[in-house]
């Protein structure tokens, strides 16, 4: 339909050099997709107008559901509709029990693979899959909405996500086949979104306690530069555990013969309705009804407030060993910024404003705050923006260690080190002839190898063989600017580089990614007929754009009465397909309308061109 | 992309003088000047060899910044830099009235405990500690300028010492805090 634009002379129609970039807020409950549109970052709602995304998808026998629809196969299917996954990342099947019931999931270990799997109708799923599904959806979602592909997107994670939490974030991104700009820590998202480096240097307090994770993040602003200069939280608190709480009270009262998984998830849905009224409300009404069984109660404000209280009571104290770790006193902070939808829980704020002595900012949508953040950045770092100064520092949440002898991990790097950071250590060999060694890098902040996050087990191999003690192997660990981890080995007197395999301890393999990318090419058709409908809606758009550009400037004057009419209804007609057809129902719609306005567009051509030559620029005339 | 000169010191990449007595405001802008020209952000859509001579620059760059803002790898990289070769595990320090003080500082740190005002007792500690510090980098600065670095190699050790305890300490009164 490019005929129908015609632009005037002098005026371009070369195409603006803007690269689309999103910003994704992948939440443990909800996630959110936001873009840079005409210098104003917006939240990019799905085709029915919704912004918030359900993190949850559902895997039946023939199909995928992901968001809502998923949400509503929670009570009729809860084994099959998975939720919640954000705790799931980068973590091995012991850290699942120790979830509890958090997760009333299948879960399916073999001894290929690190990585749990939950058994569902489709097949066996990981974490990484599911966000996957998740990630594709945004993606698409936001091309919908801005009618072009995506040249690249910021993902936010906690910022107190480890490595392998990191790893596999980037790995759903991988799986979803999105280019990302990088991982960007959640904290440091909210204060970009609130411009807090246009209106003040200054030190400010970042309380972030979403669904499943808390974060607490101190920053210094200083024209332009967000630099963390601590950060520290825990990536398993947050109002899951509130509705955890209220879900136990509600299991002690009721008393019931037996629960199973229906059950527990339609208590757990009934606690967080209950928690979610509560942050208006005084007291609310509590109804657990099935088949067998049934429980009505009421809970109030203070009884609530006394069930979540060590919850809130745990990141106060978060805030004060940040607050150390900065080295800084409460005094010190000029603002503090709550974001994550739990900070609407009325004592959280209470409790927060009493620690630091302040009133908190929460003008901003708790929920929405990061997403808007991370579009920020991603225009950025797409290179829309080449005068801005923006720039963002950040530090490694967790100290990076290497197993000693006697299982006692030795710090290489420690925790608030300002990121990119490379460190390196030498080795000797402790045999004649030693051409291999294994490095076994963990995360955390305590002496015991147990205690701490194992990463992965490095096996470096290739050394020229030399006698005991006398070769001298150089190990470079480096941290790039998302916190990810990787290792470098070469042993110096011979200059050969070590091989080295990479055994993560909770992660995929590159094997496995890439045989869950060709699995996914199964699945491709359908995501291929979801583009095709994308790509034709976005067209149809787009004809109607031109169409009513071009009625308005010149179809009185070109088209005849009825002329005009047959091409308003093809119009209407078109519009009215967006929202229903079938791509290829859509697409015959467009060509339709084509059809209908080719004498029109014949009539403009001649008028332009007519103009065009009374005028002068015949070579401007572009069509 | 620009080249950093990896043989420069730390304190020429800053554009500061060789001195202990550092402008930390001075090193922290001169950081965020350097990190804006090297940090991995500005290379999203460079070529692969430019991003990785991006985090490794920005990489060096956090180094030298980490070693110049706190005040005992300073020193010691100060030593280092007058060629004097520094191996932490074999060092210790024979200054017999120094570790004595130690212990008797961990001891009064231990009896806070018993203390009815613990953490009153710890700030007292506290105060003590700040000003040994002072002490100690003082009397780094005086034998570093007259050129006896084996006497400023036990002066940095002593502000090693003192360090430690004081982590130590801080980690007590969170303990305490923490109840």
């Amino acid at each position: 339909m490019a005929l129908l634009q015609i632009s005037e002379p002098g005026q371009s129609t070369a195409p603006h050099q803007h690269r689309y970039s999103a910003g994704i807020d992948l939440g443990t409950t909800n996630s959110l997709v936001a873009s840079v549109r005409s210098g104003q970052a917006v939240i990019l709602a799905d085709i029915n107008g919704e912004a918030l995304l359900p993190s949850i998808v559902h895997y039946g026998t023939d199909r995928k559901l992901v968001g809502k629809a998923a949400q509503e196969m929670q009570l009729v299917d809860p084994l099959n509709s998975i939720s919640s996954v954000k705790r799931l990342m980068g973590r091995g099947i012991e850290d699942v029990k120790q979830l509890g019931d958090v997760m009333p999931y299948i879960f399916i270990t073999d001894k290929t693979s690190n990585v749990p799997r939950i058994q569902t109708a489709t097949g066996n799923i990981s974490a990484i899959e599911v966000s996957a599904e998740i990630l594709k959806t945004l993606a698409l979602q936001a091309e919908q909405s801005l009618g072009d592909n995506l040249a690249g997107v910021v993902i936010t994670v906690p910022a107190y996500f480890d490595d392998a939490q990191r790893q596999a974030t980037r790995d759903a991104a991988k799986l979803a086949n999105l280019n990302v700009f990088r991982l960007l820590n959640e904290p440091t998202a909210a204060a970009v979104a609130y411009g807090l480096d246009q209106k003040h240097d200054g030190v400010i307090a970042v309380y972030d306690l979403g669904g499943g994770t808390f974060d607490i993040s101190i920053l210094r602003m200083n024209k332009g530069v967000f630099e963390v200069l601590a950060t520290g939280g825990d990536s398993a608190l947050g109002g899951d555990d509130m509705d955890h709480a209220i879900g136990e009270w509600i299991l002690a009262q009721a008393n019931f013969q037996s629960v199973d998984a229906r059950l527990s998830r339609q208590v757990l849905i009934a606690a967080r309705a209950a928690k979610e009224k509560l942050t208006k409300q005084d007291r609310v009404q509590i109804t657990i009804e099935n088949d067998e069984q049934q429980w009505q109660g009421r809970i109030d404000r203070d009884q609530f407030d006394g069930l979540i209280q060590p919850l809130v009571k745990k990141t106060l104290m978060l805030c004060r060993r940040v607050l150390r770790d900065a080295n800084l006193s409460k005094q010190d902070i000029s603002e503090v910024v709550m974001v994550g939808g739990s900070t609407r829980v009325p004592l959280v704020n209470q409790m927060v404003a009493e620690f630091f002595q302040r009133d908190l900012m929460s003008e901003l949508d708790p929920d929405r705050v990061v997403a808007i953040g991370a579009a920020i950045q991603a225009d950025v770092l797409a290179g829309n923006k080449p005068d801005s100064e923006m720039l963002l520092l950040d530090v490694l949440p967790l100290s990076l260690g290497i197993e000693t002898m006697g299982g006692l991990s030795e710090k290489i790097i420690s925790r608030n080190t300002p990121i990119p950071v490379t460190r390196a250590q030498e080795f000797t060999t402790y045999k004649d002839g030693q051409t291999s060694m294994s490095i076994h890098v963990v995360q955390g902040e305590r002496e015991l190898i147990s205690d701490c996050r194992s990463l992965a087990r490095f096996e470096l191999s290739g050394f020229p063989p030399m006698t005991a003690g006398a070769a001298r192997i150089k190990v470079s660990y480096q941290v790039d600017a998302d916190g990810l981890m990787s290792v470098r080995a070469e042993e110096k007197k011979s200059g050969v580089a070590a091989d080295i395999v990479v055994k993560p301890s909770y992660g995929l393999s590159d094997r496995e990614i890439e045989k869950m990318l060709r699995d996914s090419m199964d699945y491709a058709r359908d995501d291929i007929s979801a583009r095709m409908l994308i790509e034709q809606q976005v067209e149809a758009k787009r004809v109607i754009e031109a169409i009513d550009a071009a009625l308005a400037s010149d179809g009185d004057s070109l088209l005849s009465k009825p002329e005009f009419r047959k091409i308003k209804q093809a119009r209407d007609k078109l519009q009215k397909e967006i929202q229903t057809a079938c791509a290829d129902k859509l697409k015959k719609s467009i060509r339709a309308m084509e059809k209908v306005s080719e004498t029109y567009v014949a009539r403009r051509m001649n008028a332009s061109v007519k103009q065009a030559l009374t005028g002068k620029q015949i070579n401007q005339v572009k069509i | 992309m620009q080249i950093l000169d990896l043989k420069q010191s730390y304190f020429e990449l800053f554009g500061l003088d060789l001195t202990f007595e550092i402008d930390l405001k001075r090193l922290s802008s001169a950081q965020q000047r350097l990190q804006a020209v090297y940090h991995p952000d500005r290379f999203v859509n460079a070529s692969e060899q430019d991003k990785r001579l991006s985090v490794q620059q920005a990489s060096w760059i956090n180094e030298a910044f980490e070693t110049l803002s706190k005040p005992v790898k300073r020193a010691r990289y100060m030593l280092e830099l007058s060629g004097l070769e520094l191996n932490d595990e074999s060092e210790t320090t024979s200054d017999t009235t120094f570790l004595m003080e130690q212990i008797a500082l961990r001891e009064e740190i231990e009896e806070c405990r018993t203390n009815a005002d613990p953490l009153g007792c710890c700030d007292h500690i506290m105060d003590k500690l700040r000003s040994k510090a002072d002490q100690f980098g003082s009397e780094f600065i005086a034998n570093f300028d007259q050129g006896q670095l084996d006497d400023a190699r036990i002066s940095s050790r002593k502000m090693q010492f003192i360090q430690r305890i004081l982590e130590q300490l801080i980690d007590f009164q969170l303990e305490l805090e923490e109840g």
